[in-house]
């Protein structure tokens, strides 16, 4: 499956961003491309959470930063707030840059070692020039207060004098501190622990809710999705395999890969027997992604049609879009 | 606190307040007496380098032809003088001023443009960073001595019939000096700014949408210099010893004018007069592990915030 259509955009909603046929590829060397991420399109409808999941090296990091421009693209369309961002020259994207943030995996390696906090967060408000150093120390204090830090304890400390958990909040401070519209969280708590994962999950709904933020969740673990996000679009060697509904996908999953993830979801209950049809293997090299449907040689259910041609993403129920000539049987 | 904050996102502000304030302060590494020791030879030199000229004492150009060669402790040549009657106290001073300040210059106009570049070369890397690299592994691969002395024979060549000026040559031999330091501060400059520059801090500064020079000048300079720091000590000691093998050769500054040209002039004395070959030898010495034993202070110190970071 794996493969490419626009059958799951809703051009009638109040759209964010808008990704059309996006590649990007990396040139290793003269005749070595790397196809990082192969003509995917979504939307993001104002207020949604969307979550992108993959396993690690399915291009969902590099989709979250070409929608940033950083690198930009190789080809294909990035429309946020009605502005086509690939075309852009580099002084109109820089002033739209307020309006998408991001926040990165590795919370230490996020803020610099050599920068108290209060310097973090002043950095988003003096290169945008908002208001003079009374209004930004206050500022400062707001975002650290929302996102539950005590402003006269930490304002001062840099980021090794914190845990991963502190440090992963005062990245999410400072992505708010420019009012943003949309936030791109890149494996925001998959380098926390599981009881930290909880808080910042809570801190990010909490912001969502406050500031009416819109979120690209970009994650490889199926059990946090399912607690944040609308709308889940998973991948697979850089293409689309499914689109849904975090409910829709798991109870009524249509795609062979979907149901390996969901299957490789532990669940704690020792008398569950261990599901033994997941799939093999490591995915393919992206230097040469196999023809067709990307994920044919570790589906169980490949034929000679899956080699040839490529699914396209098609409706199978209200909200659901599945591309693969075999979906999985009710 | 915000009004409405759950009793869940309560529990981590007391945790973060408790694991912060339990976070111990980055220890300042313990100073050796070797820290004092170079701390201290190397605030004497300077101020020998700086003041020197002031100094009461005989002039360092001026032959004293009733004392040729006199043991050091002499009443009026506490270091003795050489066999041509020079003061070898007052050279011992002018050849800091000399020595030290052609290294000092060397290594902060070679230290600056080295890590100028090396630094952008990193952080656009590209064809620019291709070709900064090709150039650093060119420069390095001369060796250092033969392109001074080249430089110094083509551009201050001197002669009877064509005499140089001190000041020219002075200025050829820093100018060779700054030559063979970009490309070793260069490339300490360009591995560390990889290395920093691949941080998550610095993509998220870009896409807040902070510019290039901003990014470099608040993020990578700071995070980068330390290491150039610890190196650019190192590289003081080298210059000096540099200096003194091309002065040993007899292109690098004439006259006695800096240690190693004193040490040049009283190589063919060293039977009658071993002072006059020791006391600069002596100096150099201990000059360069000085500023080896601070630069290591300085990388160790360096070492300790790192396992932190």
């Amino acid at each position: 499956m794996a493969g490419s259509g626009k059958a799951h955009m809703r051009p009638e909603g109040d759209v964010v961003l808008e990704v059309n046929d996006l590649t990007v590829e990396f040139k290793l060397s003269k005749n070595q491309i790397v196809k990082a991420v192969s003509g995917v399109s979504f939307d993001l409808i104002r207020g949604e959470t969307l979550a992108i999941v993959g396993e690690s090296g399915c291009g969902k990091s590099t989709l979250g930063k070409a929608i940033l421009q950083l690198p930009k693209p190789t080809s294909g369309s990035v429309n946020f707030l009605s502005k086509e961002l690939t075309s852009l020259s580099k002084r109109e994207l820089r002033d739209m840059r307020p309006a998408m943030q991001m926040i990165f995996q590795d919370p230490v390696s996020s803020l610099d070692p050599r920068l108290p906090v209060s310097e973090v967060l002043a950095e988003p408000l003096r290169v945008w020039k908002r208001g003079n150093e009374v209004e930004i120390n206050a500022k400062i204090d707001e975002l650290l207060l929302a996102a539950n830090l005590d402003p006269a304890v930490v304002r001062d400390r840099r980021s090794y004098e914190f845990s991963g958990g502190q440090c992963q909040r005062i990245s999410i401070a400072r992505s708010l501190a420019l009012d943003p519209t949309m936030i791109i969280c890149d494996e925001p708590v998959s380098a926390l622990d599981v009881s930290v994962q909880a808080q910042i999950l809570n801190l990010l709904q909490d912001m969502k809710d406050r500031y009416g933020l819109t979120l690209i969740f970009i994650s490889h673990d199926l059990a946090v999705v399912k607690a944040v996000s609308t709308r889940v679009m998973v991948m697979y060697l850089g293409k689309v395999c499914e689109v849904a509904p975090p409910e829709e996908l798991y109870r009524n999953t249509k795609h062979h890969y979907t149901k390996a993830l969901v299957g490789s979801v532990p669940i704690p209950d020792p008398d569950r027997p261990i599901s033994g049809n997941l799939i093999q293997g490591e995915p393919p090299s992206p230097l040469n992604p196999p023809s067709g449907c990307r994920f044919r040689t570790r589906c169980p259910q490949a034929s000679d049609l899956c080699a040839q041609e490529e699914p396209q993403l098609r409706e199978v129920s209200v909200g659901h879009f599945v591309a693969c000539h075999h979906p999985v049987a009710e | 606190m915000p009004e409405n904050s759950t009793p869940e996102t309560e529990t981590p502000l007391e945790a973060s307040v408790e694991t912060a304030e339990e976070t111990p302060k980055v220890k300042k590494p313990r100073k050796t007496i070797g820290f004092y020791l170079s701390s201290a030879w190397i605030g004497f030199v300077l101020f020998l380098a700086t003041f020197g000229p002031w100094l009461p004492g005989p002039a360092w150009d001026e032959s004293f032809y009733d004392s040729l060669g006199v043991a050091p402790f002499h009443h009026s040549h506490i270091l003795g003088t050489t066999m041509d009657g020079y003061d070898m106290w007052a050279g011992l001073q002018h050849g800091a001023r000399i020595s030290i300040f052609v290294s000092l210059i060397a290594v902060l106009i070679g230290g600056s443009i080295g890590s100028f570049v090396g630094i952008t070369a990193a952080y656009f890397r590209g064809k620019y960073d291709l070709l900064i690299t090709m150039i650093f592994n060119v420069m390095l691969s001369i060796p250092n001595l033969v392109l001074s002395l080249a430089l110094l024979s083509v551009l201050a060549y001197s002669d009877e019939a064509h005499p140089v000026s001190l000041a020219r040559r002075v200025t050829v031999l820093i100018v060779s000096l700054i030559i063979v330091i970009i490309p070793i501060l260069g490339r300490i400059a360009r591995g560390s700014a990889l290395q920093w520059g691949s941080r998550e801090f610095v993509l998220a500064s870009k896409s807040m949408g902070s510019k290039n020079f901003f990014i470099i000048r608040k993020h990578i300079l700071p995070n980068v210099a330390p290491a150039i720091l610890a190196i650019g000590f190192l590289a003081v000691g080298s210059v000096i010893i540099v200096e003194g093998s091309l002065a040993l050769l007899g292109i690098g500054i004439p006259g006695g004018a800096s240690w190693g040209s004193m040490l040049a002039n009283g190589r063919g004395n060293i039977e009658f007069s071993p002072h006059e070959v020791y006391l600069p030898a002596l100096f150099i010495a201990f000059t360069v592990i000085a500023f080896n034993w601070f630069g290591d202070y300085v990388r160790v110190q360096l070492d300790k915030r790192e396992s932190k970071i």
